[in-house]
């Protein structure tokens, strides 16, 4: 019997959970009462992470399809395969004829050597990860304003706020630990409590305020609020001057975004805007919270240089308890980000485009050459297997089948892959379109590091060893490495890796593992002597100075019309986590939220004559699926949610493969479709 | 220790079609001294496994006074049963019991009978009204009064024949939505009121259907002047051990799988009142 | 009763005697910080390293030992095409440094397991055991504890083998059964004899230790207006609303004893499987056909405590709150059985 401390594998909370390990099965998840986060509570996934771990679905040896089926082979043979078709290929048609999908549930050592794959044995920058489809919009849009698109301040400055302005994040769902911090500070130390959401959430019931507005216009009462506030004189003067650059751009820009006209585009009662504007901007611990509500959309960098300009406003940025707080919603997609799993940069958001940056990272992976080109973003890099630019595609711990947009546009492409190496837990949809299918150890099987949606980075620790022949993702990509005959990929353990990591990141400068130990540290964290970085731009920016990035309102792509006169958005629900792979195989969750459903509003039901449960076609442009209603009060009129997660109904047949021209995230939240009574 | 969480294996020696979803399964144990010894009583269930999907419980229809096999009248509408429903003859399957109090029997004997079921209600009750076909003139008047959705519901079309013919037996039909040629009655089964005298003298009235269904039951009968205590159901809950321990079949302080599932109205009257729907 | 003693400084050598013997499971502090209940490894290395962490110290420790007899996750049986393999039955454990709340949880749940049908699984584990508990000298979870409340705590009157009382350098050692006491003789040489004046030391420890838990609650109250005609829906409706439906509250539970079953397989070969499960999940209820008795939250929350101070009560005479508190501190949104009572007891708003 062995009992672990390790980080929880499903939301960015990244509670601190210890595995229980007897006679070599996973047999209890218990919070770790220690840890910052979790401090002896988790959620229902936490508490029940344990279970897939153990399913004996789980992949056990590496499978290579001859004539449309799987057979079982060794690794060796395996591994030459995809060493010899991707070699060839980038022979025949260049380094970017090849792309690496990397993965927000893997390690952050793994993420480091797939990028270090793609860019230092493939050249190519066609890397990237299931973030372009969350909070890429993020990672631009706070750079631009603030210089670090990460969340701003940590996970326990909650316990402290006084007001929170929450939108696009159905935060109990997603981060039950950071919404149940809210709640307790609503119900215990009243604070005030704003929310911008176009569906009722679990906690619009403790809101002062709830503004629902019309899905897509979030541009729009932002610019709204900061009209109110202006108007008058709410804004931290000293703040803007001291620390900010751009307001008078802002202050023209906004000059027209009256409640009136606001209400007009948004459908949310000037007096809601006019009141969430006076208590944000007067109360001084006001988090700003938000998650992909605000940015699966075309118009997702906006939203959030929106938001980024109302928290610098109002002098909300570099205190304890204020900020704007993108919530990350895989367990490492923070760490994806930062360790470069990403088309257009390096670890630590050193630029690909940078000569300086390309010349560090060619010395320290002993290199030359280093692509200066940004490469292809997930979507991209989709559609390219469809054109045939990208030739083979290798896929680590990502089921684009089920979570990308526009799932029939998604199935033709992988159907024209030339060669599909997909690496999971699991033998995945995506997966069942692979020509070789490599089994990865599970987060219970393998040492490594998570960084949370606080930027905390912290440990994950084996407790078993994988299943059959399962290796940890890290060591397969090393094995690729190595038989492509790149030798600069050896490691003894994941600790070694983050030594590389160290040296070239600066960010991470300072997270040894044994640093790390026990609950991990946030970057930035330069030095071995540095303590992290609890909260950002504490003094001044990370730029310098903050920048308002004024934005006026744009339409979404898809509005509804007199055929398709629904919309449409699509995300998580408490129970289960992304394409159910893990929590499909769950008992508790999975009989909790066993069936795909759409949420109807009872009006609109009443009208087409639908009954709560009874079953309906839901149609888009793009393809249709027949799933249960669910008649609530919870969506506006008009409107319809469908939780993604279901292959028997998945939401993104329907999804819009419409994407932000800048951070290419597709726009998930919303899109027309009509909704038939079967 | 013994375990009684182990099942036994049996073999499908039969399957009748019921209707549209509900199969009746004839099973007979492996193991002879399993066979010789599994005694049951009317309303009893057993928990049934498929192996590597799951168990559920079952009500055991038949009677007990036909031995050496058991049968069990399956709707497909969950996991398990749904794999039950895959099923085909000498197909192995799972089975533990019986487990659960039963009918009274002694009790019913020369009292008026009456049987009230709603759709997949019928089997449940199966056991007990064959128990009386056998011994039939140990007990009064017999009334089956049995609603379904559509005539496609209605199970064991060939037995409510049977029964029918047996002398001072009656058996009511009713459905809600009526195809062609229907020659029954038409709604919801309190709408037999209506066709039969439903008379409360030396009668015991004996229930199993959704929960609605039971609701309207128990007034009409109270209004024909019914005693809570000569109404008795049977109940379904959710359940796993069957045995009183994974706790899902909770209401208040019983457990239906050990205390129930056979109920008097008087007592279902004690639960906590919330939590049903009648 | 007899008073033994020994001292701190040989806990280590008992536990090391004992190992041989038994399956031990005692607080371990992990390399990571927190201390929680382990099984001590028989082999001597890491029976070593595993020593070393011992810690009896009050500390909050997450899960109570209920998981020796009962884990999250165990095999029921394994099958291999229609052969059916029961898991063997494991060897007799010693619960060591077992708080008394958390005893008392034991000794509920031992009468649960037995009764109406004996669950083997559980059974095999707990028949043989040996409890030896340790008294808290302060409560481990100061804002949660109410053991005085419910007369749980923090020392035990009955129902241990033995029970440990830190008095300083070393524990004197009350002896609560014939098994307590084979088990000290078999170790005589660790166990000496107390001094004429420690019986009345004992005495002040615990009416010390007593006053140190400062939360306290009318508990016999709160299970008389239990047991009587009330009507608690506001409670119970403003409860459910708040509770984010974790599961924890029943998971720490040291007397909550429900499951859920699974199988799985793979060709041939499978298995089924139990794991905690909780009333406080709509699915839990939810019968195949879609119909659920206790589909409202409220009602969830109304079994979640009715079942606790009153059903369990009225059957066995125990209530089935052993007042830890764990339900409150592992709780996200801070709901706890202490606050409920409260609220039944003096109308109070807690929650």
């Amino acid at each position: 019997m062995d009992k672990k401390l390790t980080t929880c594998i499903y939301c960015g909370c990244g509670c601190g959970l210890y595995l229980v390990e007897d006679g070599g099965l996973v047999v209890g998840a218990y919070p770790s009462v220690k840890h910052p986060v979790s401090k002896g509570c988790l959620c229902v996934k936490g508490w029940n992470a344990y279970e897939f771990v153990n399913s004996m679905e789980r992949l056990t040896h590496p499978l290579i399809k001859e004539n449309g089926k799987f057979r079982k082979a060794a690794w060796d043979e395996a591994i030459k395969l995809i060493a010899k078709k991707f070699k060839a290929i980038t022979k025949e048609s260049g380094s970017n004829a090849v792309a690496f999908l990397s993965s927000a549930k893997t390690t952050n050592e793994e993420n480091y050597l797939m990028m270090k794959l793609a860019r230092a044995v493939f050249k190519t920058n066609n890397v990237d990860h299931c973030a372009r489809l969350c909070h890429a919009s993020t990672v631009v849009g706070l750079a631009a304003t603030f210089g670090s698109g990460a969340m701003t301040n940590s996970i326990n400055e909650f316990e402290e706020a006084d007001c929170f302005l929450i939108t696009g994040s159905d935060t109990t769902a997603q981060h039950p630990l950071i919404g149940s911090r809210i709640i307790n500070s609503v119900l215990e130390r009243s604070a005030k409590l704003l929310i911008a959401d176009p569906r009722k959430i679990e906690l619009s019931k403790y809101a002062a305020v709830h503004m629902q507005q019309k899905n897509g216009t979030d541009v729009a009462w932002v610019n709204g609020m900061m009209h109110v506030i202006i108007k008058e004189g709410l804004e931290d003067k000293a703040y803007i001057a001291l620390r900010t650059e751009g307001f008078e751009a802002l202050k023209e820009l906004v000059r027209e975004y009256t409640p009136e006209y606001v209400e007009k585009i948004t459908t949310i009662p000037k007096e809601k805007l006019i009141e969430a504007a006076r208590t944000y901007a007067t109360t001084k611990k006001a988090m700003i919270v938000y998650s992909m509500g605000i940015t699966q959309h075309t118009t997702g960098v906006d939203n959030v240089k929106s938001l980024a300009n109302l928290a610098m406003l109002t002098g909300h940025v570099g205190f304890p308890s204020t900020g704007v707080n993108p919530l990350r919603g895989q367990n490492n997609v923070q760490g994806a980000c930062d360790l470069g799993a990403l088309a257009n940069v390096y670890s630590g958001y050193q630029k690909v485009t940078d000569p300086t940056a390309r010349k560090k990272f060619e010395a320290a992976w002993n290199v030359e050459g280093l692509p200066g080109e940004v490469g292809l973003t997930v979507t991209e890099i989709i559609s390219a297997l469809g054109n045939g630019k990208v030739r083979g595609l290798y896929i680590m711990g990502e089921n684009p089948m089920i979570s990308d947009p526009d799932q029939n546009h998604v199935r033709e492409c992988l159907e024209k892959a030339e060669f599909l190496v997909v690496q999971d837990v699991f033998l995945t949809d995506t997966a069942a379109y692979a020509d070789v299918v490599l089994p990865a150890a599970s987060f219970a099987e393998k040492n490594g590091t998570f960084t949370n949606t606080e930027r905390r980075c912290e440990r994950i620790r084996k407790i078993i060893p994988p299943p059959g022949e399962a290796k940890a993702d890290w060591k397969i990509l090393c094995e690729v490495a190595k038989a492509c005959g790149y030798k600069g990929m050896n490691y003894n353990d994941t600790s070694e890796i983050m030594e590389e990591i160290r040296k070239v990141t600066p960010i991470y400068g300072g997270m040894s593992y044994k640093r790390l130990d026990p609950h991990g540290l946030s970057w930035p964290c330069p030095s071995l002597e540095h303590p992290g970085t609890p909260y950002l731009h504490k003094d001044k920016f990370s730029k310098g100075k903050g920048s308002f990035l004024p934005r006026p309102f744009i339409e979404p792509k898809e509005n509804p019309d007199d055929e398709f006169n629904f919309i449409l958005s699509t995300g998580r629900i408490y129970w289960h986590w992304h394409t159910r792979t893990m929590t499909g195989r769950t008992s508790t969750l999975e009989r909790e939220a066993p069936a795909p459903y759409v949420e109807l509003h009872p009006e609109d039901a009443g009208k087409m004559g639908i009954r709560n449960g009874e079953k309906v076609k839901v149609t888009s442009r793009r393809g249709h699926v027949e799933l249960a209603a669910r008649v609530t009060g919870k969506v506006a009129v008009k409107s319809c949610f469908i939780p993604f997660h279901y292959r028997e109904a998945a939401a993104n047949v329907l999804t819009i493969n419409a994407i932000d021209p800048i951070a290419k995230i597709p726009e998930y939240k919303v899109c027309a479709v009509k909704v038939e009574k079967i | 220790m013994k375990n009684d969480y182990l099942p036994h294996k049996a073999k499908i020696t039969s399957i009748q079609k019921e209707s549209f979803d509900t199969n009746t399964y004839k099973v007979v144990f492996d193991d002879k001294k399993i066979k010789d010894t599994f005694d049951y009583k009317q309303g009893q269930f057993a928990e049934i496994s498929v192996l590597g999907v799951g168990e559920a419980p079952i009500s055991i229809t038949s009677s007990p006074t036909r031995k050496g096999f058991l049968e069990f009248s399956i709707r497909n509408t969950g996991k398990v049963t749904r794999a039950i429903h895959d099923l085909k003859v000498n197909d192995p399957l799972f089975v533990r019991g019986p487990y659960g109090n039963s009918f009274p029997y002694d009790e019913l004997k020369g009292k008026n009978l009456y049987f009230i079921a709603g759709g997949i209600g019928l089997p449940p009750l199966r056991s007990l009204i064959n128990m009386v076909m056998d011994n039939r003139k140990e007990f009064g008047h017999v009334k089956i009064l049995y609603g379904a959705k559509t005539p496609d519901e209605v199970c064991f079309k060939k037995e409510l024949e049977e029964w029918k013919n047996i002398p001072n037996t009656e058996v009511w039909l009713t459905v809600d939505k009526p195809c062609d040629g229907w020659g029954c009655s038409v709604g919801v089964v309190t709408e037999l009121w209506k066709e039969t005298n439903v008379h409360p003298e030396n009668a015991v009235a004996i229930l199993c259907g959704p929960p609605i269904m039971i609701k309207f039951v128990i007034a009409r009968l109270a209004e024909s002047g019914f005693k809570d205590i000569d109404i008795v159901m049977t109940l379904e809950r959710y359940m796993k051990c069957g045995i009183g321990k994974c706790g899902h079949c909770n209401i208040g302080e019983k457990f239906v799988c050990i205390d129930g599932p056979v109920f008097t109205y008087n007592q279902v009257k004690a639960f906590p009142t919330k939590e049903h729907a009648f | 009763m007899t008073l033994k003693k020994i001292l701190k400084s040989d806990i280590k050598e008992l536990l090391r005697q004992s190992a041989k013997e038994w399956e031990v499971y005692a607080p371990v502090t992990a390399e990571e910080g927190d201390t929680l209940f382990t099984r001590l490894p028989k082999e001597k290395g890491k029976l070593e390293k595993a020593l070393q962490g011992i810690n009896l110290k009050d500390e909050w420790v997450v899960i109570s030992p209920k998981d020796a007899f009962f884990p999250q996750l165990e095999d029921m049986f394994h099958f291999d095409k229609e052969k059916i393999i029961d898991t063997p039955s494991p060897s007799k454990k010693l619960i060591f440094g077992v708080r008394p709340c958390d005893a008392k949880g034991i000794l509920f749940s031992d009468e649960f397991f037995k009764k109406n049908y004996e669950d083997k699984y559980y059974l095999s584990r707990a028949k043989d055991k040996l409890m030896i508990a340790v008294g808290c000298l302060t409560p481990p979870r100061p804002e949660a504890c109410f053991c005085t409340s419910a007369k749980t705590g923090p020392f035990l009157e009955s129902g241990f083998d033995l029970q440990l009382v830190d008095a300083g350098g070393a524990y004197l050692v009350e002896i609560g059964s014939d098994k307590g006491s084979e088990f000290v003789n078999a170790h005589a040489k660790l166990f000496k004899n107390s001094e004429k004046d420690e019986e009345d030391k004992v005495k002040k420890i615990k009416s010390k230790a007593a006053e140190a838990v400062n939360l306290k609650v009318d508990f016999e109250k709160a299970l008389e207006i239990m047991k009587g005609k009330n009507d608690f829906t506001e409670n119970y409706e403003r409860i459910g609303e708040r509770c984010i439906y974790c599961g924890g509250c029943l998971y720490v539970c040291p007397t909550c004893t429900c499951f859920n079953v699974l199988d799985d397989k793979k060709g041939d070969k499978g298995v089924r499987r139990r794991n905690w499960d909780g009333c406080v999940f709509r699915g839990y209820t939810r019968e195949a056909s879609g119909h659920n008795p206790r589909d409202k939250k409220s009602l969830r929350t109304t079994r979640r405590y009715e079942h606790k101070l009153k059903y369990d009560y009225s059957a066995t005479g125990m209530s089935g709150c052993i007042a830890c508190g764990r339900c409150l501190t592992s709780c996200p949104v801070k709901i706890g059985m202490s606050k409920f009572i409260e609220e039944i007891t003096t109308g109070k708003r807690t929650m």
